[in-house]
């Protein structure tokens, strides 16, 4: 008996279009399953088609349609319910057996066949024309298929089991399309399982499982191996697959195999409420109603359906089921702050926001995709569609009601999120609740993309006239809309809802990226209102329900004030296009990414041949800059002085612009007469030819005149530089000498793409020239320094130097700085509101060292680590000045800068610090690490460390600047804290450099040669200077460092002056070997020239 | 008062059924029948009139209002009890009733309030307004429909097989307030049982397979049959041999014997005996001779 039932369950499937569709759908969204499952995650020497990636991206494919999954196995017994054929179906005699045994395992057949499209789509993205052949081993198909049996199957068989009951048990389509997607709730919350075993036991979608089971094998061994179904992986599916079952057993228990369950004697005690009052008023005249038809009723309707709608919603219990999962996972994962060693931020508001976002916005998609369906189909779901249509409302107050009911939804779910956010800031004894920016936060960067979504699943709801199509139409329609991204459709123009707003910073507020965002999205409201038109035109009234009959009545809806009202809102929408337009590429110039890149291939392809010419040497920098804030503009005059340090004279000088074309560069001007070959304008890469050539020795004063103008906004503008408060420029942003090697391309596979060789990294300890540069190009060695700084009154203008004198004119406030030593050419240029906390330090028991001034710039509000920033760098100053040696200047600064950056940066004297790290920092000095104390004390180093010695700019050179500065840092730290506090850091350290050393494949390289790898200078830097120290002594070391600066320093380094070379890590390390005592040298020469390395 | 005019209405469904095939009816203010077996085309028609379906080519209007493309217009005066229909569940009577008063324009509250409980009061939900609807019974839900379909003071009402699954009181009720309307509106009322047409209706068609079979005065109608119907009680057996000899419009039991009727403009004697004629022996006469008309 039950095969009937299987083979009618498997007949009845196949005459349906959902499941071509979903094979479909399952087969195109595996095609690209492994690019979409790891896209932007580093993979190293592990290839594409390697078994555990594909077992993972299978994993996650497969829980990604977990939904379609609750669609076929959920519906197969509620169909039932639904088409009201239980009464003449469950009166037959069937055994209850036979009935869900035949119907559980026809759906599922029918499942596995759906997923075949899995296998299928998996294999054969293996040759899709985007994956790269170097990424990829020979096909293997038993790659696929076993992972598709072990992982995939079970995983297929617990949701079946799980869908297929509640499905029956519930008979509620709404828990049908949901359930699929709640199971990402149970997944979530092992995140939260600390126990490595449990966590990957548990994880339903055994994606955890996998990334332990991972763990276990080389880079080598992931490729070649298939994964071994054994160990946690095993037990994993065994657990689920059981709980499965045993679903299924409690299912067939529960489920009640009787059609009168429908009436309760509760409904039938109406029905005798009513028979005894029979007594009707049949005599009651009905009064006249006058229906007037004008503006207010239509508003009164839309109000009524809006609030309608709204409640209907509420009353949904698979609404409430999804906010309960909502919290739990709120609640569990909680409002996560840390920022760096497990020390977390103050909750300012605008992180908290954050937070609260990324973990609800799940949530909201959910509520998005499923309730707009629900909405569209409500009336005819129950049937009370055709009362419907014969009601004088016209349709798009209709549809306009349900899409405002919704919104209402998402705007009381904010809401709540925003008293969340608030009691959480309470509960953390913060009390600066700043409701602007949660408004901001909430309904100005976020309520719209919900909005311009819910017009999208609205329109394919009504054009469709199929539920499940329109999801899965719906979820195309994102997946195109973010694929096509990478086909070079990046303008926000036509990527429908545009791009986010970029971070909220409590210096710069959203700054002038607010604007360019507003018209953006009010262009695409425009749009989604076209669309919600169209969609009411286009939906079901009444029983026409083809396409075709909608579209052909469609023109009679299309009333001439609809007609008049749509073409009006066109207007509008081709106007904002056309200012938007108008603005990112006439005003200014557009380029998409395949266009910047192809610049950047240019302009190593023109110019690379112009790279170590010679070219004088920048040592004098006079600017007089003009900010104007408001505008973002700015205006620098000044000169530099370009001496030739070289024997030979120079005939040529290249001037590179900063790129851009906002940034103009005129009134250049060399004392002499000059040549200018404009051939490589597009550049910026002006050629002049000296009539007279520079000999050497000899100097020239070069006068220029550097503009930048704001005109309108840019497309996705990521200039965080000029900003209306908190400006930030670097000598970077002022014209430099000679081709620029920081512009050029270092991904080996896009250099290919532009037939460009492999990036080489960074240069050789050996080459002779690189040797002479501290930093690329080589602009410059030590230059004398002075800027007059004009601003907007209420905003402080900064630099580095010494304060010469302050002024105001009119309504611009003036700063002039003047070095009194020269100063390696790394200067910044900064201008903010700031508050100022001033305090001086004193040197111990040295009377030759001057004190030195101290000032801490902060946004106002953003005292909270002044403080501790202040007791920090007088630590360092004592600590350095007595082993490195003493600080060259009178003064230091700390300067906030906006929230655009979290790095910290060193300049001549000055400091810059984030706005959201190191100034938010909420520091328990029980529980942390004195992460301030750490980074001050490192930024400060390199005032040493950079800025009295700069290393050559080779194999190494971070070794010098970097690894030093963690060392000084964490000497600091060891005259301030316990050794227990000191293990704590370095533990930390290690792990953050064991995880990454997992992540990369390549060979690591030793310490002495690292190039741009943070792990190596920074994370293992420290653990090797510790070790280092532990074996020679802190005394030793520092005698080696203050021997090398002595030697190598750039005003007087005894070596120093004697060569025009920087020094590198060999020369560091024969000052580490010198004071090692003999025994102990092997072991020194292996911290930095191996990469074994045994961790404390 | 405004009479509605349906002239050369046809549609023919994608599949190839011809639903409706140049109907031609005026129907004047009253209760007017619509009679036809099911699959007649009844429902469809009605549908067309209440704008919920589109005609591929004829005229539907009331007064000067064109059904077919002033739908709004004719919405305005509409009121329509499709012949299967839901409620939400988990809201009230009187919250929905309330709803789809403003659906239909009725935005002033008090205006609302009063033309509702009017007719909760007149459908005799009044006590139970408050009740769920998914408790309400047949009949209940049935009045529910009419006392909707009467919000908006409509002139054209169309009930289409309002009293399928009543019960014999309930079904009284129901048409003691559709007989009231009628005198100032158009009723157009569809079923396939004879005597409520008969009870209630001044006007009446006969339609299947799409086609007006008949259309007038139930009375008339009765009157011109009056006189040609015979009856007579005979064995199971004979039923083949009499349907070949006679024209048999009924069949029917009484006491486990099988009655026939059948139509014939002189005694056919044996053994038939003169009945008076009722309207369902126009009703199956007329079914009868268009079934073999396209036979």
């Amino acid at each position: 008996m039950w095969y009937d039932i299987f083979k009618f369950e498997i007949q009845y499937r196949i005459k349906r279009p959902e499941t071509y569709i979903f094979f479909i759908f399952i087969f195109f969204f595996s095609l690209a399953g492994v690019d979409f499952v790891f896209q932007g995650i580093d993979m190293g020497s592990v290839k594409t088609n390697a078994p555990i990636v594909i077992a993972k991206a299978m994993a996650a494919v497969t829980a990604i349609l977990m939904m379609v999954t609750s669609l076929i196995m959920g519906v197969s017994v509620l169909r039932d319910y639904q088409y009201n054929v239980e009464s003449l179906l469950f009166v037959n005699p069937i055994q209850k057996r036979d009935y869900l045994a035949g119907r559980f395992l026809g759906s599922f057949a029918v499942l596995l066949f759906v997923f075949t499209g899995l296998l299928l789509g998996f294999a054969l993205g293996e040759f899709m024309p985007w994956r790269y052949p170097e990424n990829l081993m020979p096909f293997n198909f038993s790659a696929y298929l076993q992972p598709f049996i072990t992982v995939v199957l079970p995983m297929l068989f617990f949701g079946s089991a799980l869908f297929f009951v509640s499905g029956a048990l519930s008979r509620n389509l709404m828990v049908v399309y949901t359930q699929g997607v709640l199971l990402f709730v149970p997944f979530l919350l092992t995140k939260s399982i600390k126990n490595d075993f449990l966590q990957a036991l548990l994880d339903p979608f055994s994606l955890t499982t996998l990334t332990d089971m991972n763990a276990l094998f080389t880079a080598t061994e992931r490729n070649s191996m298939l994964v071994p179904f054994s160990g946690v992986l095993l037990y994993n599916k065994l657990f689920w697959s059981f709980l499965g079952l045993l679903i299924l057993i409690i299912g067939y228990f529960k489920f009640d195999f009787s059609a009168a369950k429908n009436k309760t004697p509760e409904k039938k005690k109406i029905n005798t409420i009513y028979d005894l009052n029979t007594a009707a008023d049949e005599n009651l005249k009905i009064s006249f109603v006058l229906i007037q038809y004008n503006f207010k009723t239509q508003f009164v309707q839309l109000l009524q359906l809006t609030w309608f709608y709204f409640i209907s919603i509420c009353k949904q219990v698979s609404f409430w089921a999804i906010i309960v999962c909502a919290l739990i996972i709120i609640l569990i994962n909680s409002i996560n702050l840390n920022i760096a060693y497990d020390v977390a931020s103050y909750p300012k508001t605008y992180l908290v926001i954050k937070e609260l976002k990324e973990l609800s916005l799940y949530f909201f998609a959910i509520i998005l995709i499923f309730y707009s369906g629900e909405l569209i189909w409500k009336e005819r779901e129950i049937k009370l569609d055709l009362i419907y249509g014969a009601a004088s409302i016209s349709d798009i107050i209709i549809l306009l009601g349900k899409f405002l009911g919704l919104l209402l939804i998402y705007i009381v779910l904010i809401l709540s999120l925003i008293i969340f956010g608030m009691a959480f800031q309470t509960a953390n004894g913060w009390y600066h609740h700043e409701l602007d920016v949660y408004f901001y936060g909430f309904f100005v960067e976020f309520f719209p993309f919900l909005v311009l979504y819910t017009f999208i699943s609205f329109f394919f709801q009504a054009l469709t006239n199929n539920k499940f199509t329109g999801f899965i139409f719906v979820m195309v329609f994102v997946i195109l809309n973010t694929v096509s991204e990478f086909f070079g459709f990046e303008h926000d123009l036509y990527k429908f809802a545009g791009s986010g707003l970029g971070s909220y910073s409590d210096m710069n507020g959203y700054g002038h990226f607010l604007a360019s965002y507003l018209w953006i999205k009010a262009y695409w409201i425009a749009l989604g209102i076209l669309l919600l038109i169209l969609a009411s035109i286009l939906s079901v009234r009444g029983t026409e329900t083809s396409l075709k009959k909608r579209i052909e009545l469609g023109r009679q809806r299309f009333t001439k004030p609809l007609l008049q009202f749509v073409l009006a809102l066109l207007l509008v929408f081709t106007l904002l296009g056309s200012y938007i337009f108008y603005n990112t590429n006439i005003l200014n110039q557009y380029q998409n990414t395949a266009e910047e890149l192809k610049f950047k291939a240019d302009y190593e392809k023109e110019l690379k041949r112009f790279e170590y010419l010679p070219q004088p040497k920048i040592t004098d920098v006079k600017l007089q800059v003009e900010l104007y804030p408001k505008t973002r503009a700015y205006t620098v005059q000044g000169y530099y002085i370009l001496s030739n340090t070289l024997k030979e004279p120079i005939y040529k000088i290249y001037l590179q612009k900063p790129l851009g074309p906002e940034i103009n560069l005129e009134e250049i001007n060399f004392g002499r007469e000059v040549f200018l070959d404009k051939h490589y304008n597009q550049y910026g890469f002006y050629i002049y030819t000296l009539k007279k050539a520079l000999q050497g020795g000899e100097a020239v004063k070069m006068k220029f005149k550097q503009t930048y103008t704001t005109k309108g906004f840019k497309e996705n503008d990521s200039n965080s530089s000029v900003l209306q408060n908190g400006t930030f420029l670097t000598n970077k942003a002022f014209p430099t000498l000679g081709y620029s090697k920081e512009h050029e391309l270092d991904d080996t596979r896009i250099r290919a793409e532009f037939e460009l060789p492999p990036a080489k990294g960074m240069t050789k300890r050996n080459d002779k020239t690189e040797l002479t540069y501290a930093a690329a190009g080589g602009s410059a060695d030590l230059i004398n320094f002075e800027v007059t700084i004009g601003t907007e009154k209420r905003q402080k203008a900064i630099s580095s130097g010494i304060l010469q004198k302050r002024w105001t004119l009119g309504s611009r406030s003036y700063f002039h700085y003047k070095t009194d030593k020269p100063i390696v050419n790394q200067y910044a240029i900064i201008s903010a509101d700031y508050e100022v906390s001033k305090s001086r330090w004193y040197p111990k028991n040295n009377s030759s060292a001057v004190p030195v001034d101290l000032e801490i710039y902060y946004q106002k509000g953003h005292q909270y680590n002044v403080e501790r920033m202040i007791q920090a760098s007088k630590l360092s100053f004592d600590y350095f000045s007595a082993n490195y040696g003493p600080y060259k200047h009178s003064n230091i600064r700390i300067i906030e800068t906006p929230a655009y950056t979290q790095q910290a940066e060193s300049f001549s004297g000055a400091v810059t610090f984030s706005e959201s790290n190191e100034f938010m920092l909420n520091i328990d000095d029980q529980s942390d690490v004195d992460i301030i104390l750490y980074r001050t004390a490192h930024e400060l180093a390199h005032q040493w460390w950079g800025m009295q010695l700069q290393a050559a700019n080779v194999q190494g050179k971070n070794m010098i600047l970097e690894t030093l500065a963690q060392y000084s840092a964490l000497m600091v730290m060891k005259k301030k804290y316990s050794k227990e506090k000191i293990e704590q850091l370095l533990q930390k350290e290690q792990e953050v450099y064991l995880q990454a050393k997992k992540r990369y494949h390549k060979q690591e390289v030793p310490l002495e040669l690292v190039e741009k790898q943070d792990y190596i200078f920074n994370t293992k830097g420290i653990l090797v200077m510790y070790a280092l120290q532990n074996y020679i002594g802190e005394e030793k070391v520092n005698f080696a460092l203050k021997s090398f600066i002595r030697d190598w320093n750039n005003s007087n380094g005894i070596l120093k002056s004697k060569t025009s070379n920087y020094p590198t890590t060999k020369e560091l390390l024969t000052y580490f070997i010198e004071v090692t005592p003999v025994s102990l040298r092997h072991k020194v020469y292996s911290l930095f020239e191996k990469t074994k390395f045994d961790y404390i | 008062m405004n009479s509605l005019n349906i002239s050369n209405l046809s549609k023919t469904y994608s599949n190839g059924v011809k639903a409706l095939q140049n109907i031609t009816l005026d129907i004047p203010v009253g209760m007017f029948g619509l009679l036809g077996p099911n699959g007649a085309g009844k429902s469809t028609l009605m549908r067309t009139i209440a704008t919920l379906q589109e005609a591929d080519s004829g005229c539907v209007k009331l007064g000067d209002i064109d059904a077919l493309k002033q739908k709004h217009e004719l919405r305005k005066v509409l009121g329509y009890l499709p012949q299967q229909f839901g409620l939400y569940p988990k809201i009230s009577a009187q919250v929905l009733l309330h709803h789809l008063a403003v659906l239909k324009g009725i935005t002033k509250q008090k205006e609302r309030r009063e033309i509702v409980d009017a007719l909760l009061h007149k459908t005799n939900l009044y006590e139970v307004k408050n009740q769920n609807l998914s408790g309400f019974s047949g009949g209940m839900k049935q009045r529910f429909g009419i006392a909707q379909a009467l919000l908006n003071n409509p002139k054209l009402l169309i009930v289409d097989e309002p009293t399928a699954g009543l019960d014999p009181v309930e079904r009284n009720r129901f048409y003691n307030i559709l007989s009231e309307l009628s005198e100032k509106t158009v009723v157009i009322l569809s079923t396939h049982i004879v005597d409520d047409v008969k009870e209630l209706c001044t006007n009446m068609a006969i339609i299947n397979k799409g086609e007006v079979l008949l259309k007038g005065n139930p009375l008339e109608l009765i009157n011109q049959t009056e006189g040609k119907i015979y009856q007579k009680t005979i064995h199971k057996n004979e039923l083949q041999e009499y349907k070949k000899e006679y024209k048999v419009i009924a069949e029917k039991l009484f006491l486990g014997k099988p009655i026939i009727h059948v139509i014939s403009e002189n005694n056919p004697e044996n053994g038939f005996i003169s009945v008076n004629a009722g309207l369902e022996d126009v009703y199956f006469s007329q079914i009868l001779s268009s079934s073999k008309k396209h036979l």
